[in-house]
């Protein structure tokens, strides 16, 4: 066993010994007076979070291409795609599942999922976290009590918070994130049935079938392809793949 | 099955087969010319290639909704082997006629079936085969079978004389594979199987064994069952079902029901009597109890990987190998042979 280290305490001389509880005093008289507290007083205050902070999760309708990718990608389960009145699939969120990872985010290829700052919303119980589509596509309903909003700072060393008075804005429009630009591919051509569900499918009309004397002439618009992946999910002989651009 | 990174193609062209009734959908035109004409042998090759949803209604092939759903593509009469029908008999072309007999597994003509396809497994020629399993009322079932461990579950071995939907399982095989896959199929199966390979390179690629069995006729589902409820066979104590010399025999746990297949006649199915091909000549190796003593069962190695896969075994000493006598083949090519006439139309 090693030799153990003894701590010694500074010695102070008498002076010093004065020095230092006069300042312990005043600093026990200033924080009575002027408190520095290390926690937020929610919610009268609410922390400020930062703008690309993982929060409850809108949804844009108008931009969904029904992808499904958000659902696969979700490593809790907790996104389901339900048919709405137009025929089309939208996600829903079940929040008693989601673990605020954002990747339904990131995957989305239309960007028609966005991130908030809302952290705190509160439910009954545990059925009413499903969230449907409808009550994502609007920011929910908040009763706004707080009157300053909090920032931690690091100064010398030190932890201290700054308080400013006014309302921390809840959804910051920011830029979906940047994708690696991909391009739908045909890998075996000789394979293709030519049923066009591909065509069918596509969003962007990028992918165009002509038929002219016994041929079937297939074509994907590179320009025009957005790279979402619906036609190689529905390609019924598998043959369609993401390439990068 | 490896494609290099950035092959992918962004232009392309697919032929389109041609239409005998112009104005009507592909599917409209395959119904016309084989489902109507009871050429059908449903052996669902245009199930398996059809992106809408062709599938069996009934003892019959048909889509439901075609009006909407058909895509009009094509590839349903491009792959269905009695479109443009060519019967074919005999005893085709082959390497050998071996007569064998599986140490590892029991049954009657299954055993070397399963061996073959179980053996190309461990040689690592294909990493699925594909089996006809049943269900507990005595309908088909299709597993894939990726360890030989699997074939453990009893209900897999057996013959069980009504259709098995073979090729639809094929085509999802084939999107998962990674090696190959194997299957086993009656001659009709086996021309599909060689049809979609002659047409899509993808089953080109990854089809890599085709067992045949010797067929003379095969039954639908509610017709067999009604027909062996009515000679006092209790489904829920079948054990196994045999054709031998002539008689259809059901082994029940508490004895056995005999009749003779001909008694059988009216309820064969109609795809069956204009099938000329009792030996699957397409196959890659066909499998059948005729033409080899008790317990044998004679094989016909037709191409080469399946002479590989029989040299393996060989090697292995996983089964007994003897003669083949194919002169006893020939009375139920004949047989067969004799069907000819019953392929009426305008080709």
């Amino acid at each position: 066993m090693k030799s153990m280290k003894k701590v010694v305490g500074p010695e102070y001389n008498l002076g010093e010994k004065i020095k230092t509880n006069v300042y312990a005093v005043g600093v026990a008289m200033q924080e009575s007076v002027y408190p520095h507290t290390a926690t937020v007083f929610y919610p009268r205050e609410r922390k400020k979070m930062p703008d690309n902070f993982r929060g409850f999760i809108l949804f844009d309708p108008d931009k969904c291409i029904s992808c499904f990718n958000c659902s696969f990608v979700c490593p809790a389960n907790a996104i389901r795609m339900k048919e709405a009145p137009n025929k089309r699939y939208y996600p829903t969120v079940d929040y008693g599942r989601c673990i605020f990872c954002h990747f339904c985010i990131d995957s989305c290829s239309g960007g028609a999922l966005k991130a908030t700052k809302i952290h705190d919303v509160a439910y009954k119980d545990m059925d009413e976290m499903f969230t449907p589509t409808e009550e994502m596509i609007e920011l929910p309903e908040i009763i706004r009590e707080d009157k300053k909003y909090v920032e931690y700072e690091i100064e010398e060393d030190d932890l201290h918070l700054k308080r400013t008075k006014g309302e921390d804005y809840l959804f910051v429009d920011v830029p979906p994130p940047i994708q690696i630009p991909m391009v739908s591919q045909c890998i075996d051509r000789a394979s293709c049935i030519g049923c066009r569900v591909c065509e069918e499918m596509c969003e962007s009309g990028a992918i165009s079938s002509s038929a002219e004397n016994g041929m079937l002439r297939m074509k994907i618009d590179t320009d025009k392809c957005t790279g979402c992946g619906l036609c190689v999910k529905e390609c019924s002989m598998q043959i369609l793949k993401l390439e990068r651009k | 099955m490896a494609t290099a990174v950035g092959a992918g193609q962004s232009e392309w062209e697919v032929a389109v087969p041609e239409k005998p009734l112009k104005d009507k959908t592909y599917f409209e035109n395959l119904k016309a010319k084989v489902i109507d004409t009871n050429l059908c042998s449903r052996c669902l090759t245009c199930a398996a290639i059809c992106p809408g949803g062709i599938t069996v209604v009934g003892n019959k092939v048909d889509f439901p909704d075609y009006e909407t759903k058909c895509l009009d593509c094509g590839a349903c009469v491009r792959v269905c082997p009695r479109f443009v029908y060519e019967p074919k008999s005999g005893l085709g072309d082959y390497i050998e006629f071996i007569a064998g007999r599986s140490k590892r597994f029991a049954g009657q003509d299954g055993a070397m079936v399963t061996e073959l396809l179980v053996s190309a497994i461990e040689m690592g020629m294909i990493d699925r085969g594909l089996f006809a399993g049943r269900d507990e009322k005595w309908a088909t079932e299709m597993f894939h079978v990726r360890e030989p461990e699997q074939l453990a579950i009893t209900t897999l071995g057996g013959t069980k004389y009504t259709f098995a939907d073979v090729l639809p399982a094929l085509k999802e095989a084939v999107m998962f594979t990674k090696r190959g896959v194997g299957i086993v199929g009656t001659p009709c199966i086996v021309s599909g199987v060689r049809k979609l390979q002659q047409e899509y390179p993808i089953f080109r690629d990854r089809v890599k064994l085709v067992v045949g069995l010797f067929c003379t006729e095969n039954f639908h589902y509610d017709d067999i069952t009604k027909f062996l409820q009515e000679k006092g066979v209790d489904f829920s104590k079948l054990v196994k079902t045999d054709i031998i010399k002539g008689k259809f025999i059901s082994t029940m746990t508490d004895g056995k029901v005999k009749f003779k297949v001909a008694e059988a006649e009216d309820i064969i199915a109609s795809g069956c009597n204009v099938c000329t091909d009792f030996t699957a000549v397409e196959s890659d190796a066909s499998v059948g109890s005729v033409g080899s003593e008790k317990g044998f069962s004679t094989v016909a190695v037709r191409e080469e990987n399946a002479k590989k896969v029989i040299e393996y075994i060989k090697e292995k000493g996983y089964a007994d190998f003897g003669e083949a006598d194919t002169s006893q083949l020939d009375f139920l090519i004949g047989h067969k042979k004799k069907r000819e006439e019953n392929i009426k139309g305008d080709r």
